[in-house]
């Protein structure tokens, strides 16, 4: 069976390829236009810009992505319908609409957490278990029985962790996306500035970023961010919070839960610094550690193809719409 | 009006929601750390939503279903308010169904509806908030 998914719910224009047989699961081609260098410019991904760019390179990139596949090969198509900006969205959801149409194929729409948390379902994967998805606006951990039936254990109760980064990279003055920029600096960074750990000692599984981007900001008011060793060693600090967070958290979840398996998705997943600690953490109490590789953390169609492998609600391409707020229960 | 903690100014969110009838726009103005989120947590559960209310930054709007139900919206990193009319943010905003709140929404005056409710936030000490309220239009 082939499977073509579509992805655009936020600046990456994607198609992946994915085939399946017995079991078995290979993505054929996989494609990823990214405007990232568009928004930098901006501090953040701009709907109106961002629903320009998907239309222009939507045709090109499904084009590159099924250069060696004709369309009567092609057995279902899956797209991502929510959530994520209404405007990006709908570009993916009409193109994948259309071909549906012209194509007489089956469509399929598929929530975009879950296809970040399906980029771990490449490997066998060992239940229950437990899945911390992070990025700029997820921050959330999921108990999945099987494959199929999961519930929401716990989330942020404010900002998102990505979104977190960001802000601490803008009132860093390092620039936009803040993940990336942040983790490097940290890296060359020391961590002696003492930052809280929000929420960690509350007998649940949801997390605070906002307390902690705030305590940055008023640390960072009386340093002089001028002289890097002030800057490396703030990012470290906030990095080593942020990670120490969301790896008790999970841990926490893991055991109470007893989950076999510790997963991790989404765009904060590709952290250096969390996939380590998050792994050391995990196998310490004997759990088996999942992380897509890095490619796959970051939106791309491939997850969403991997996603819909798994998936059985097939539709009609009349009954698809996009949906910003479509949130995993 | 002095609010002295993020609970008091949840609290007399919670009371304010009881006041509104629908298609109000709320445009909240005041730096980061200054209560607009505690506000528009505590306006939330005085609507009636059941969901946690988590930051809009990133999709710039959010909605919540409620006895009325709540529109989020946030401009922290927009310059004007072409954004907010590409996502469809101002077909909410005489909607009976509906509240508005816009944090940060000095930043997005060129969509402010004629008729809306401007509140202020100021930071007056660690955990004191000053809050000041007006009516705009009729």
């Amino acid at each position: 069976m082939k499977i073509l998914a579509i992805e655009t719910s936020c600046d990456e224009t994607s198609a992946a390829l994915l085939e399946s047989s017995r079991g078995k699961i290979k993505i054929v081609s996989s494609i990823v236009s990214s405007q990232i260098n568009i928004h930098k410019n901006f501090g953040g991904v701009v709907p109106e810009v961002a629903a320009r760019c998907h239309s222009e390179n939507i045709l090109p990139v499904l084009q590159e992505c099924l250069k060696k596949t004709k369309p009567k090969e092609v057995d279902l198509i899956a797209v991502t319908a929510g959530p994520g900006l209404i405007t990006s969205l709908i570009v993916g959801v009409e193109a994948a609409k259309a071909l549906s149409f012209a194509w007489k194929k089956p469509l399929m729409a598929v929530n975009h957490m879950y296809g970040h948390m399906a980029a771990n379902f490449l490997e066998k994967v060992q239940f229950p278990a437990v899945c911390l998805i992070v990025s700029g606006g997820h921050t959330e951990i999921i108990f999945l029985k099987n494959y199929l039936q999961f519930v929401k254990v716990g989330q942020t109760v404010d900002d998102a962790a990505g979104e977190a980064f960001d802000k601490v990279a803008k009132l860093l003055n390092l620039g936009y996306p803040g993940g990336p920029i942040v983790s490097k600096m940290a890296s060359a960074g020391n961590p002696r500035f003492s930052l809280p750990r929000p929420m960690l000692k509350e007998d649940n599984f949801n997390f605070s970023f906002s307390g902690l981007k705030t305590a940055v900001l008023y640390q960072a008011q009386k340093l002089d961010l001028k002289k890097e060793k002030n800057v490396v060693d703030m990012c470290a600090s906030f990095e080593e919070a942020a990670v120490e967070v969301l790896t008790v958290k999970t841990i926490k979840a893991a055991r109470k839960l007893k989950a076999k398996t510790v997963m991790m998705a989404g765009g904060v997943a590709a952290n250096r610094k969390l996939r380590e600690i998050l792994k050391k953490e995990t196998e310490k109490t004997g759990r088996k550690f999942l992380v897509p590789e890095f490619s796959l953390c970051t939106d791309n169609a491939a997850m969403i193809a991997i996603a819909a492998s798994f998936l059985k609600k097939k539709s009609d391409w009349k009954k698809i719409q996009a949906d910003p707020n479509w949130e995993l229960k | 009006m002095i609010l002295k903690s993020e609970k008091q100014t949840r609290a007399w969110a919670r009371k304010f929601a009881s006041g509104l009838k629908g298609g109000e726009v709320l445009c909240l103005v005041g730096d980061l750390g200054s209560g607009k989120t505690a506000f528009t947590k505590g306006l939330a559960q005085g609507l009636g939503v059941k969901q946690i209310i988590t930051s809009p930054t990133f999709v710039l709007m959010k909605v919540y279903e409620g006895n009325l139900n709540l529109v989020h919206i946030d401009a922290y990193r927009l310059s004007s308010g072409e954004d907010l009319k590409a996502i469809g943010a101002s077909d909410y905003f005489s909607d009976p169904n509906y509240v508005t709140v816009i944090e940060w929404a000095d930043k997005v005056k060129d969509v402010w509806p004629k008729k809306r409710i401007m509140i202020w936030f100021e930071v007056k000490g660690k955990n004191q908030r000053e809050i000041i309220i007006k009516q705009i239009g009729k």
